[in-house]
């Protein structure tokens, strides 16, 4: 039960946002984060609680029409493109279609940590090494000391400490693993700040430290960018710039608008594509997106960070100050309690619901638009670090 | 950020630069909330706060971007740094490695940025004197020679905190005013090194 607090704060936004109400709130959200809100954040969230019951209850209906783990059988990866349907049963492709569909709905909690192995592919990845592998893993690096150990060891307090598992000694050893076991296993990544983020979550979900450490694998091995992690951080440029295209070509007239004001939308974005929206959505409404990612890819993350520009277009076109774009932004994230606003159609409601605007109202992206697009913005931003590095070199000579 | 016509509110970017650790984010929760948090959540990309600092009958809006550490984020850093007129370089008193980081930041923007940025230096944790590793001496003497101004802050304690900001408030008022800020009133010895590279400024 929520317990309200003395503080009185004002709307962080400049108008009153989602009919909200002064009082200021902390509560915990669904995976038991303590989450500072206010009344009608509340609410929405207990009406989530609601739908998501009523979303296990398909998923129940389906598992008893088409037989347990019917889910887990193979499906037909949206991302290779052509598929050979003479050797596909139809069956396989009715599944398929049924999941993606059942998927953008949201799988519920309890059943994301087998929904999640199958169709990223981490259970594939896992079933190619040998059963010890992790605690071999494991074992191997107890005692050593990288500089990727002394950051993650520096990170594992500050990683949302408002969750009292991860707050706690056993959160945060367990957390310590997979973000070391991870290290090992690619030196390339090591650590990167922002994956302790991406990490604990997966923990909270997987429930096991092996599960969270091959979703880890599988989404910097296969479902995300390459480089997005490694040491300039190349993978995540090559994002940014592809948002800002997409950006200019979905929105126009917010992409114009915040060009004349000189306000980069990287400043904001660069955490969402990094963190996986994990730092700035509650954490269902994360979650919901990542059931899609792991389905479908990471044309995901374009999609919801476009979503949530169109979703404020008007107050956007509207402000003056680059303060004021960051405060809209943020108060709409930190207040996207009820995912569906940003992922499903709703019939019956006016409100701008995200979901809604990232399938939608932003219009199909294949993943296909999507690599073509990456492919024409590595070469720029490989030339533009290059220059940096050799620009920065010139210093060192005094240094 | 051009001074809002009719009123005197001066809108100023602001960049915290440093390494990882060294406390930037703990000096503006201070500076903006008041508050000091032990394990303040480590910052992606970069985080963004508002201030105003009223200096005699002027307002000052800091527009403050306060980046992540890790040494991969750097190829962020020109994003926030561009353009800026203010930028705190800070380090953590304990920790010397954080100092030669700082003298790395001083260089990249004096090479790279805005010639008209206020550079400050803030040794910060300056409340955990018995483990100190680097002499406030030091860096007073690298300060002054590099034109910067110089302030060890604690962000726990609240030394100096807001102090930095007004000081640097101050300047950026001047500034306004004089075409020359006494920014130390120091020799610059490498008065070249900053002309001649900042024109390649990409602001």
């Amino acid at each position: 039960m929520p317990a309200t607090t003395h503080t009185i704060r004002y709307n962080t936004g400049k108008k009153t946002l989602f009919n909200a109400r002064l009082m200021s709130v902390k509560f915990e959200d669904l995976y038991g984060f303590m989450v500072e809100g206010n009344v009608d954040d509340v609410n929405v969230l207990n009406e989530v609680r609601e739908r998501i019951r009523e979303q296990g209850r398909v998923w129940w209906a389906l598992e008893a029409n088409k037989g347990a783990n019917w889910y887990l059988q193979p499906k037909i990866s949206s991302n290779e493109g052509v598929i050979s349907v003479t050797s596909l049963k139809l069956s396989v492709l009715t599944n398929t279609i049924t999941l993606r569909r059942l998927i953008r709905k949201g799988v519920p909690p309890v059943l994301r940590p087998k929904v999640w192995l199958s169709v990223s592919g981490a259970a594939k990845k896992r079933s190619t090494v040998p059963e010890t592998y992790y605690d071999e893993l494991i074992r191997a690096t107890e005692g050593k000391t990288t500089p990727a150990t002394r950051q993650i060891d520096h990170d594992l307090p500050r990683t949302f400490p408002c969750h009292p598992w991860l707050n706690s000694e056993e959160g945060q050893a367990s957390l310590r693993r997979v973000l070391v076991g991870y290290s090992f296993r690619d030196s390339e990544v090591g650590y990167c700040q922002g994956l302790n983020y991406v990490a604990a979550l997966l923990l909270l979900v997987m429930k096991t430290e092996e599960d969270a450490f091959w979703m880890l694998a599988v989404l910097l091995e296969n479902v995300l960018v390459s480089d997005c992690y490694t040491d300039t951080l190349s993978g995540c440029h090559v994002e940014q710039r592809v948002f800002k295209d997409l950006l200019a070509k979905k929105c126009p007239r917010i992409a114009a608008h915040l060009e004349a004001m000189g306000f980069d939308v990287s400043l904001v974005a660069t955490e969402w594509f990094l963190c996986l929206f994990s730092k700035s959505l509650p954490s269902e409404t994360t979650l919901r997106v990542w059931d899609v990612l792991f389905n479908e890819g990471a044309k995901v993350l374009f999609h919801v960070a476009l979503a949530i520009f169109k979703m404020r277009e008007d107050d956007l076109l509207r402000i003056q100050h680059i303060g004021d774009v960051i405060d809209i932004l943020q108060t709409t994230t930190h207040h996207l309690y009820d995912p569906d606003e940003l992922l499903t159609t709703l019939v019956d409601d006016h409100l701008p619901f995200l979901f809604q605007f990232a399938f939608d109202k932003i219009g199909s992206m294949t993943t296909n638009t999507i690599t073509k697009e990456r492919k024409k913005q590595e070469t720029v931003v490989m030339a533009e670090l290059d220059q940096r590095i050799r620009r920065l070199s010139t210093l060192k000579m005094d240094g | 950020m051009a001074a809002n016509a009719g009123n005197k509110i001066r809108n100023a970017k602001l960049v915290l630069l440093g390494d990882v650790g060294a406390g930037k984010s703990s000096l503006v929760l201070r500076f903006v909330k008041g508050q000091f948090v032990e394990f303040q959540e480590s910052t992606i990309g970069a985080a963004f706060f508002s201030q105003t600092l009223a200096v005699n009958d002027e307002t000052v809006k800091f527009e403050i971007w306060d980046t992540a550490g890790q040494e991969r984020y750097h190829s962020l850093a020109p994003m926030y740094y561009r353009g800026a007129a203010a930028a705190i370089v800070v380090y953590d008193i304990t920790n010397l490695a954080s100092f030669t980081r700082a003298k790395k930041w001083v260089q990249e923007l004096q090479a790279q940025g805005n010639p008209n940025t206020i550079v400050a230096l803030a040794g910060n944790k300056a409340d955990m004197l018995d483990a100190r590793q680097v002499p406030a001496e030091e860096a007073k003497t690298y300060a002054q020679e590099n034109g910067l101004f110089f302030m060890e802050t604690s962000a726990k304690t609240a030394i100096n905190v807001n102090d930095i900001f007004y000081e640097i408030a101050k300047r950026l008022l001047q500034g306004q005013q004089d075409p020359s800020p006494q920014a130390g009133m120091v020799l610059n010895q490498r008065p070249n090194e900053r002309m001649v590279s900042s024109s390649s400024c990409c602001s």
